[in-house]
């Protein structure tokens, strides 16, 4: 026994243990991400209990579990929904309590704007005071109907009176410059000018609004009548449901159809009550623009940087300080960072720019608060070291023998480098932002402090001049999930919505990871092959 | 040639440019490094002058105060008149005499507030505030002072003059205690209660409280023969009994031998505490006005208490005598004292060479300001114990105050002299000493670590102590790295040594693991494996042995199977032979959870836990911090301690194989050794990310700032505290820079650390290539 262990070969067995224990670990996370992330959005049958106390109760299964400290009894939650009536969505119910477990067809779900979901049956239609009934065939033509309305009525409230209100702060803006100038003959017209237009976009206002208030009325004037399950009927304006569906009687392709239309509208849409349903649009969008900024921002740094330290520094004491400080940049805590972008960026720059260009504003900060360029730029800073270090990688890959051909054919440095080396590099920087861009989707510590927030009441791109504003916070991927998991009042509905969201984030990172590694394995063996 | 002298141009003007771009990086570090330093320096520093002036005065003075803004002070003098000061012109333009008085000088005075309560020379009190109101006039702003009177009210019936007062109100309740030239105590208390039918009911109450602290007196310096009645009245009196008054005039005689010298009333007006020329604090209750009684007796200097004061709050007592020696008091929770609290000296300050004449405290902070009678004027800080700034004066102080916000110390001298220094103070109670040490907190029982930044009053004390931070962030990277270090660096032996050359992909794919963002690991952490962890906890105790059981097992079958069946790999495959094993014994764990919890904690773990060990569980706690940063550090630790074990020379390798030894043997004893630089560089890298980790932390712990080592309950640490707390803290303010300082101590931690193993992996290149 004793000479058997001498050998070594089960310790070899442990180190390969540890492996695959890191192997499994990984693969566990991810394969738990994609079921729960993706089971959220499959239609979930509905079922109806009756209990021994006679009640009845109608929802989705959210999930089955033994009861902690009784041997062999299990319980279910049960997604009831309707929490305008029931004040919350989930119910624990005692198996053995169960009487009779049914799937009814005619139970319809109501996917709704507000209080998140209902379960019932469809009574009627109300108009006018009056009850009619409606086949299911009808609903969808009905529901578009209202889907149009409530379009409009969107367009009218985010882009035209939305219009009309940015338009109304830039003048109330202007006027406080002027009136501030000394009161000159010009100065005058021009505040009459500015006055005559907030007087006219005053009026173009109240006369949206009407046409807002109409629309609204209308409506609500059509209403539908749900069943529930304790027999109480409910009665709500048919605009504010989104989707009816009939869980139990879906075939299998109306399901896939479904599915697809419910991942279309998480990835597409903006996310309603509270962030914890709808879509995560505006969370993807800020997430692409600021890690797009970023890379604006850290490429030539990054490029210059490690074109300095492969081409032009000898071992000098800069280059070894440029390579300590490189190496220190990659090792420096990321809310570090985040502490020095609120420091640096936000309140010294942000706060002197306001102070000299948008004096008008303040005490109202422009740039002197979190932004989505305040973001960027900080994690501009943090990845730096990624792409200097894959830079180099490419640069050092590319053979001496090529750089010394080009010095032989009569071209200066500069030529060698621009017109030889950095094509021949390009792959490397390429991989160096694409793990830099990966890097600064997933950072969510700096971005806390320096711009991000829960909700962005609009999109730092627009069509207001001059369309893209560097000052508006932003929504994110990452803090999107800290947010919703942690912070959110109704943690236990949002669960499903956070394992989704983390799922297209895990995606997105390791997507561009794994294009990064490809792409430096092909650099390693196009230039192992010119190399010999 | 001039295209030639353009490429030239161009070829030096690029070598330049990026020369300097290059070094950007250095700059950025500077810049950051100078940046962060320059925001936590202003911490550390002391408090400024701005600017002194002196203005004239007309009279002797009793109090001076100063409104908001510092631009209007007022004096009140002897003789019953308050005089307006413009700070910005020294002019006096308002002078106003206080009616109520009647022709009577005013002998003491307290401040209360805003308002001012005097004691005059013929037994009366008088209550009188002052406002500063401010108005807008065309875009410019003026201050009016405003003076108001109560009427005055006859405190002592004999007319004497009041030489010390203190006193406090609320909107029901007025309490005032007085003493008188000839040494009486009087307490005097007025409440208003509304009844059912909104009839107000007033109850007054005045009483002579000299006994109290007069049987001390008596008890000292009662001459042998002095007369049987003085005897009758005063011999039953036992220190800390509840004394009744039976016969009051007769104690006249012995009153003037204990000195009374000052006199300090609390907010909740139930304390009243009393100094004397002999050194002593008389703390008398008085939360019963009918029948105070002496709480406390106890000796606080060998001088005479020459002022005491409340510091903000009314909690600790401002002590300061006749050496010049300034102390802060506080009552202290004991068992043994029959009240179950003890007066105790909490803080001392330096000391002044003079006796002590005036306090002032201020009115943001635990800072008060000490005038002696030798000019020195001090600027101290209780908590930190600081004396933050010394002025002086040629002449002698006799009324002091400390301005509202904080940011100026007035004086009225002998000299018939207002001094005004405008100060600059802005962090006074942040020192190394409360930064970094244990502090005495008020309503603390003892000096403790505490980081508490924000409360739900406006007298708290924020208590910015950063060690809980720093020991939270300690504790969750020594519970990660124990985790990470072992399953890294095997695996990574592993991988350099043993595997299979057609599985050398692996590495990539733990590569990857690297890049996962922590907000994922931090929520999978928080919302689903915390819960689990509670659920399957005796499970998990059992795990690492059923693996290495199975470990063990998938051995023995793998030694079984015949050699045909291991194909073509032989050895360098175990690790995939491994799988389902170890996911079976993963598996069979969570089986013989209920087993186990029974069989190991006899039913249920958290009371086994708490009894037996005696820890309390947390769900979000320690270990699923230390593991799940375990799982972000491990990636680190395998790449870079990988890369250094296969960057072993390969003649070493085989050197050792040639001479017989195992390749067990081999990876042991010469590569393990070879690559130890390289591997203790990647510890040192890991560790240095698990200390900077933000979002695991925040997201998997309580983020209860507590300090102990147990495994299953939470932590708060430096990172996640920054991350929490920055976004609500108003930049410039103590505790922005506090946090900044946070900042500071990860950035040079992980600066040392990661220059420390860079440095080591370079030594190592070096060694390799000598090889």
């Amino acid at each position: 026994m004793k000479r058997f262990f001498r050998t070594g070969i089960p310790y070899i067995w442990l180190t390969a243990g540890m492996l695959t224990i890191s192997l499994l670990m990984i693969g566990g996370l991810i394969v738990l991400i994609m079921l729960k992330g993706l089971g959220e959005f499959w239609p979930h049958k509905t079922v109806k209990f009756t209990l021994q106390n006679g009640t009845v109760a109608l929802g989705e299964i959210a999930k089955k579990e033994s009861v902690p400290h009784k041997k062999g009894s299990y319980r279910t939650k049960l997604k009831i929904g309707n929490r305008d009536i029931y004040g919350m969505d989930f119910k624990w119910i005692d198996n053995a309590d169960i009487v009779s477990e049914e799937y009814p067809t005619n139970v319809l779900t109501f996917e709704r704007r507000e209080w998140g979901n209902m379960y019932g049956s469809l009574e009627g239609l109300k108009q006018d005071d009056r009850i009619t009934s409606v086949d299911l065939e009808k609903v969808p033509s009905l529901l578009e109907e209202s889907q149009t309305s409530f379009a409009k009525i969107q367009y009218l409230e985010k882009k035209e009176i939305g219009n009309i209100n940015y338009r109304m702060e830039k003048n109330r803006l202007e006027l406080k410059r002027l009136s501030r100038l000394q009161p000159s003959g010009e100065v005058q017209k021009k505040i009459a000018t500015i006055k005559a237009n907030m007087d006219f976009l005053e009026q173009s206002y109240k006369e949206k609004e009407n046409i807002l208030t109409e629309l609204y009325n209308k409506a609500k004037a059509k209403e539908v009548v749900v069943l529930l399950a304790d027999g109480r009927e409910k009665i709500m304006p048919l605009f504010q449901i989104i989707r009816i569906y009939a869980p139990n009687k879906m075939g299998v392709f109306a399901r896939i159809g479904f599915y697809i239309s419910k991942i279309w509208e998480f990835v597409s849409g903006n996310p309603r009550e509270a962030n914890t349903e709808g879509g995560i649009f505006p969370a993807i969008f800020g997430t692409v623009m600021m890690v797009m900024i970023m890379s604006i921002a850290v490429v030539p740094l990054g490029v210059l940087t490690a074109v300095y330290l492969r081409e032009y520094a000898r071992d000098s004491i800069i280059a070894r300080l440029v390579r300590i400080s490189v190496s220190n940049l990659a090792g420096v805590p990321s809310i570090v960072f985040g502490v020095f972008g609120l420091g640096f960026f936000i309140y010294f720059i942000g706060g002197n720019i306001d102070r000299l260009f948008f004096s008008e504003a303040l005490p109202t900060p422009t740039f002197g608060t979190g932004g989505i360029l305040w973001a960027s730029l900080t994690l501009a800073l943090l990845t730096v070291p990624v792409v200097v270090v894959a830079t180099e990688e490419g640069l050092s890959s590319v053979p001496i023998s090529i750089r010394e051909g080009s010095y032989a054919l009569g071209a200066t440095k500069l030529e060698t480098l621009w017109k030889v080396v950095l094509p021949q590099a390009t792959p490397g920087i390429l991989t160096g932002t694409i793990l830099a861009m990966a890097r600064a989707a997933g950072e969510v510590a700096p971005l806390m402090i320096t711009g991000v927030v829960k909700l962005a009441p609009s999109l730092p791109l627009d069509g207001h001049f001059p369309y893209i504003h560097l000052e508006r916070k932003f929504m994110h991927l990452g803090f999107h999930i800290y947010d919703v998991g942690f912070q959110s009042p109704n943690v236990e509905a949002a669960i499903p919505m956070v394992y989704t969201t983390t799922l297209v984030l895990l995606f997105t990172v390791l997507i561009l990871n794994l294009t990064a590694i490809v792409m430096r394995n092909k650099l390693k063996r196009k230039y192992s092959t010119a190399s010999l | 040639m001039k295209n030639l002298k353009r490429r030239k141009f161009a070829d030096k003007a690029a070598h330049w440019t990026i020369t300097f771009g290059g070094a950007a990086t250095v700059f950025i570090i500077l810049v950051f490094f100078v940046f962060i330093f320059l925001e936590v320096y202003p911490l550390l520093k002391g408090a400024k002058v701005l600017k002194q002036s002196t203005h004239p005065l007309n009279g002797e003075v009793v109090s001076i105060g100063v409104d908001e803004q510092q631009e209007i002070a007022y004096s009140a003098y002897k003789d019953g008149d308050i005089e307006f000061i413009s700070l910005s012109n020294g002019h006096a333009f308002k002078r106003h005499h206080i009616t109520g008085l009647n022709d009577s000088a005013i002998a003491s005075i307290d401040n209360d507030n805003n308002h001012l309560v005097l004691g005059t020379n013929n037994g009366s009190i008088l209550k009188i505030s002052i406002d500063f109101s401010e108005s807008f006039d065309k875009g410019e702003r003026t201050v009016l002072p405003e003076i108001s009177e109560e009427e005055s009210v006859l405190i002592d019936d004999e007319k004497k003059g009041i030489d010390y007062i203190t006193s406090r109100g609320g909107d029901t309740t007025k309490v005032t205690v007085a003493h008188t030239e000839d040494g009486r105590l009087i307490l005097k208390s007025t409440e208003t209660r509304s009844t059912l039918f909104g009839v107000e009911e007033r109850k007054e109450t005045k009483k002579d409280i000299t006994s109290i602290t007069a049987q001390y007196s008596l008890n000292q310096f009662i001459p042998p023969n002095s007369s049987p009645s003085q005897e009758g009245g005063v011999g039953k009196l036992k220190p800390g009994t509840t004394l009744a008054i039976h016969n009051p005039t007769n104690l006249t005689e012995q009153r003037n031998k204990l000195e009374i010298t000052s006199l300090v009333l609390d907010h909740c007006m139930e304390n009243l505490y009393v100094g004397t020329s002999s050194g002593e604090i008389f703390h008398i209750n008085i939360k019963d006005k009918e029948n105070p009684f002496l709480q406390e007796k106890i000796k606080v200097s060998n001088k005479t208490v020459t002022a005491l004061c409340f510091l903000l709050g009314d909690v600790s007592l401002i002590v300061g005598d006749g050496g010049g020696g300034v102390n802060v008091w506080m009552q202290v929770r004991d068992e043994k004292s029959s009240s179950g609290w003890f007066l105790k000296k909490i803080h001392t300050l330096k000391s002044h060479n003079a006796p002590v004449l005036a306090i002032a405290p201020s009115k943001r902070d635990k800072g008060f300001v000490t005038a002696a009678s030798n000019g020195t004027i001090h600027l101290n800080h209780a908590t930190s114990e600081q004396t933050l700034l010394n002025l002086e004066t040629k002449s002698i102080p006799t009324a002091v105050t400390f301005s509202p916000k904080a940011d100026g110390i007035l004086i009225a001298d002998s000299n018939s002299k207002l001094v005004q220094w405008n100060i600059s103070n802005p962090h006074p109670e942040t020192s190394l000493k409360t930064l970094f040490g244990r502090a005495w907190y008020e309503g603390y029982e003892k000096p403790e670590f505490v980081w508490q930044s924000s409360g739900g009053t406006d007298d708290f004390e924020p208590k910015l102590c950063l060690i809980p931070l720093i020991f939270g962030t300690i504790k969750g990277t020594i519970y990660s790295m124990i985790i990470a270090v072992p399953i890294g660096i095997l695996a990574a032996l592993y991988t350099s040594q043993f595997l299979h050359k057609t599985l050398k992909t692996i590495k990539p794919l733990i590569e990857i693991m690297a890049a996962l963002p922590s907000v994922i690991l931090g929520f999978l952490a928080g919302l689903w494996l915390a819960p689990l962890v509670e659920r399957i906890f005796p499970a998990l105790v059992i795990m690492p042995f059923l693996i290495i059981l199975s470990i063990a097992t998938a051995f023995y079958l793998w030694k079984l199977l015949p050699t045909r069946l291991k194909g073509r790999y032989g050895y360098g495959v175990e690790t995939l032979f491994l799988i389902p094993f170890i996911v079976g014994a993963v598996y069979a764990a969570t089986q013989l959870n209920v087993i186990s919890e029974s069989l190991l904690f006899g039913g249920d773990y958290r009371e086994w836990l708490s009894n037996i060990l005696g820890l309390k569980y947390d769900q979000r706690n320690a270990a699923v911090v230390g593991f799940t940063m375990g799982f972000a550090v491990i990636p680190l630790i395998f790449t870079i301690s990988e890369d250094a074990m296969s960057n072993v020379p390969h003649n070493l390798v085989s050197a050792s194989l040639a001479l017989g030894a195992t390749s067990w043997q081999t990876a042991i004893r010469v590569v393990l050794p070879t690559a130890s630089p390289g591997i203790f560089s990647a510890v040192m890298i890991g560790f240095g990310r698990a200390v900077g980790e933000t979002m695991i932390v925040l997201m998997a712990t309580g983020n209860t700032p507590i300090m102990d080592w147990n495994l299953f309950n939470g932590f708060r640490a430096l990172a996640a505290n920054i991350a929490v707390e920055i976004p609500e803290s108003p930049v410039g303010g103590t505790l922005y820079r506090v946090l900044f300082m946070a900042a500071l101590l990860l950035f040079i931690t992980t600066f040392i650390i990661n220059t420390l193993a860079e440095i080591v992996r370079q030594k190592m290149r070096r060694r390799y290539s000598k090889l």
